[in-house]
């Protein structure tokens, strides 16, 4: 991305302090009509070794509104314990609770905060739209964000999101008319039903998913949390 | 140097100077930390490399362009989003809609367009309610590259166009993230703008119609994305006219494929 | 802009694994008494596991100046909590998060304190064990071992533990950590066959006095294949 400088002028590579870790996990997120559901396992890694088989990569920041946050897990508390701040902040100032749609645009300009030095995260935001609609948005590290029907982060992504776009998307399966909705049209118990498949998968081919899997169902009364176990090795 | 200094300078020249002093840092959106390093540039490079175990990959847009004719400015982009040879995403939005006269296009770091394009229409909103007429597309390209070039050498990565409609009729401006800034009646930018180019020059002329004018753009992107592997996903289409902007289309290349395909065979 | 002055790039006097583990009522961790000057083995007598408070103890691998920096931050916070004598103390999540926030600050401003911290303690009657590392890296698990303890030591406990479904005595806690010691002892080459207990329980919490393992070396001459 970008060009490095012609070797004259190039420093000189120091054996520097690394700042940043891959810890692993996977995360995703699915719209739909009146529910969304943002799901992760619990594995953090360190290398080849497994630091905990019980930590979930979901922060509820809001009662109607999960963050999936990945990548290097020093961040991730970091950048929810700001948020969470941040989200405090938004409540004393505006006499009420952001909206998924608010935590979305404070996430991405949050992220963009550092810049020059970036939290290396991916990060999906989950929750339900002021008229009830069930959303995601998904972030690049220094927060240019989307709003999607349904995304997968993390160690899995390149795995999961394929699997996604035949399964809900139903991508380049003979019609090619434009989805224009910002919903799956199936059922909480269906899509549970296929992030469970989606991640015993995973966890089949990736050494950083596993241990079980986390499924916070979002509706207008809260959130449901279903564990589900998978592959410990 | 001295004569602007004794010059009365008019209320609307000052606001503006004022805005772009204080618009290196966004007030009340965020404030950009600066790293405990000196050179971002360089330390953020050793993260992109192919071999590196952490991957900091920045989405990243491509084929965009933007041209001035008759019936106003046509703006076209593809929607595809790589990070190295993953496609992050097929749906993004290039076209920023800044305001109802103001659209800008995003090509380099995805993060870069859509934050600083935000912050651009966050100045143009409060110009607007200070002066009680809306900003020029030239105003508001030249804040947006004087933003930038504060960041300069900083690693920031856009290449945008701002298209608008002010007293002049329709404008076009591209800013680069060097802090370049120029207007012209035709732009291509991204990997795949030496294709959508060809096609452009090949048929463009100021008096195209309407609906010429589309079917122009739309040519232009699809052929883009069918030669630039970092180019695709949908071709989508935007008309700023003098009443603001329009968007027009937005359709899957793989049916223009086909949609061309069956046109050809006709022939 | 300059650099910001940069302490320790690498460490100097070292400290090897730290084990901890939760048992039922309580949590102990575990570190030998070595502390290593590169290869050397310099110092025998260095105590690495602290008491914070009656709830709460610390230990810690990695730089041993570094270390003790961090503990007298540690005990001026906890000798303030004493004089204002309002019943308040510290409880180790608070601690636990103090520390992810000191170690995450000092590694973005390309200065990190290089150690890897294990806090447990009695969280509501509730035991609490929790890692920190250089990078402010933090989690919480039921057992967890720093530096060589996270290959040798971690299998172990976690087999234990899953064998007795979590919940396991203080005296089977002291079993499988002196266990893991002695393995540290043989396959580590920058342990100690010394080492110290920190234990809390509803009783409070105390380190204990240092232990010595009780080690046969008699395999020691049928090995041959290493030369």
């Amino acid at each position: 991305m970008f060009e490095t400088r012609p070797s004259s002028v190039q420093h000189p590579t120091e054996h520097r302090f690394n700042p940043y870790e891959m810890n692993g996990g996977t995360i995703v997120g699915v719209a739909g009509e009146d529910f969304a559901v943002v799901a992760s396992d619990t594995r953090l890694s360190e290398g080849y070794s497994i630091l905990s088989r019980d930590n979930p990569h979901l922060y509820q920041v809001l009662p109607k509104t999960v963050m999936g946050s990945v990548g290097f897990h020093g961040d991730c508390i970091t950048f929810n314990k700001t948020l969470q701040i941040r989200l405090r902040m938004y409540e004393y100032e505006n006499n009420k609770k952001a909206s998924t749609p608010a935590v979305a645009q404070l996430v991405s300009t949050m992220l963009y905060s550092r810049r020059f030095f970036p939290y290396y995260v991916n990060t999906i935001i989950a929750g339900l739209t002021n008229d009830g609609q069930g959303c995601v948005y998904s972030y690049d590290p220094v927060g240019s964000y989307e709003r999607e029907v349904y995304r997968a982060g993390g160690s899995s992504a390149a795995l999961i999101q394929p699997l996604l776009d035949s399964q809900l998307g139903q991508k380049n399966q003979g019609s090619f008319e434009l989805n224009r909705s910002y919903t799956v049209k199936m059922s909480k118990e269906e899509v549970v039903a296929l992030v469970k498949d989606i991640y015993t998968s995973a966890t089949e081919r990736d050494i950083y998913t596993g241990d079980a899997v986390f499924i916070n169902v979002i509706t207008k009364d809260g959130v449901v949390t279903e564990h589900f176990k998978l592959r410990r090795d | 140097m001295l004569s602007l200094v004794q010059r009365n300078e008019d209320e609307v020249l000052k606001e503006t100077r004022s805005i772009i002093e204080r618009s290196c840092i966004p007030p009340g959106i965020s404030s950009i930390e600066m790293p405990p390093f000196r050179d971002p540039k360089t330390f953020l490079a050793q993260y992109t490399k192919p071999d590196s175990a952490v991957k900091i990959k920045f989405n990243r847009g491509t084929t965009t362009l933007a041209f001035k004719y008759g019936g106003g400015v046509i703006v076209a982009v593809d929607s595809r989003a790589t990070g190295g040879s993953y496609i992050a995403s097929q749906t993004v939005k290039k076209v920023i809609e800044i305001n109802p006269y103001l659209l800008g296009t995003m090509a380099g770091g995805a993060a870069d367009c859509q934050f600083w394009e935000r912050v651009l229409s966050k100045h143009c909103r409060i110009y607007e309610l200070r002066n009680k007429e809306r900003i020029s597309v030239a105003g508001a390209s030249k804040i947006l590259a004087n933003m930038v070039y504060s960041y300069k050498d900083m690693g920031l990565s856009m290449g945008t166009m701002i298209a608008g409609w002010d007293k002049r009729g329709p404008g076009l401006y591209y800013v680069g993230d060097d802090g370049t800034r120029v207007t012209n009646n035709i732009f291509s930018v991204g990997s795949g703008s030496t294709y959508a180019y060809g096609i452009l020059d090949s048929e463009y002329k100021w008096e195209l119609s309407d609906t010429e004018a589309y079917e122009l753009g739309r040519r232009a992107i699809y052929h883009a994305t069918h030669r630039d592997a970092m180019s695709g996903g949908m071709v989508r289409i935007y008309h700023m006219k003098s009443t603001g902007w329009v968007k027009i289309s937005e359709e899957d290349v793989t049916d223009l494929h086909y949609k061309y395909k069956e046109a050809e065979a006709r022939q | 802009m300059e650099h910001p002055k940069q302490q320790t790039q690498n460490p100097m006097v070292t400290g090897t694994s730290v084990l901890g583990i939760q048992f039922d009522g309580g949590v102990l961790i575990a570190a030998d008494l070595l502390g290593s000057y590169g290869s050397m083995a310099q110092m025998r007598q260095l105590q690495r596991v602290f008491k914070v408070n009656e709830k709460t103890v610390i230990g810690a691998s990695g730089d041993y100046s570094d270390y003790q920096f961090l503990l007298e931050k540690i005990m001026q916070k906890v000798n303030q909590d004493n004089c204002l004598n309002d019943g308040y103390v510290y409880k180790p999540k608070q601690l636990f998060s103090w520390c992810t926030r000191v170690l995450y600050n000092r590694r973005s401003n390309f200065d990190p304190l290089w150690n890897r911290l294990v806090i447990a303690g009695l969280e509501n009657e509730q035991p609490f064990l929790g890692c920190v590392d250089l990078l402010g890296n933090a989690y919480q698990a039921p057992c967890m071992a720093t530096g060589y303890g996270n290959y040798l030591a971690v299998p172990i406990m976690r087999e234990f533990l899953e064998k007795h479904n979590n919940r396991i005595t203080e005296a089977q806690a002291r079993d499988v950590i002196d266990r893991c010691m002695k393995l540290l002892y043989y396959r580590d080459g920058r342990a100690y066959d010394k080492y110290s207990i920190a234990i809390v329980t509803r009783e409070g919490s105390r380190v204990e006095e240092c232990k010595e393992l009780q080690t046969n070396w008699s395999v020691a001459s049928q090995i041959s294949s290493y030369d």
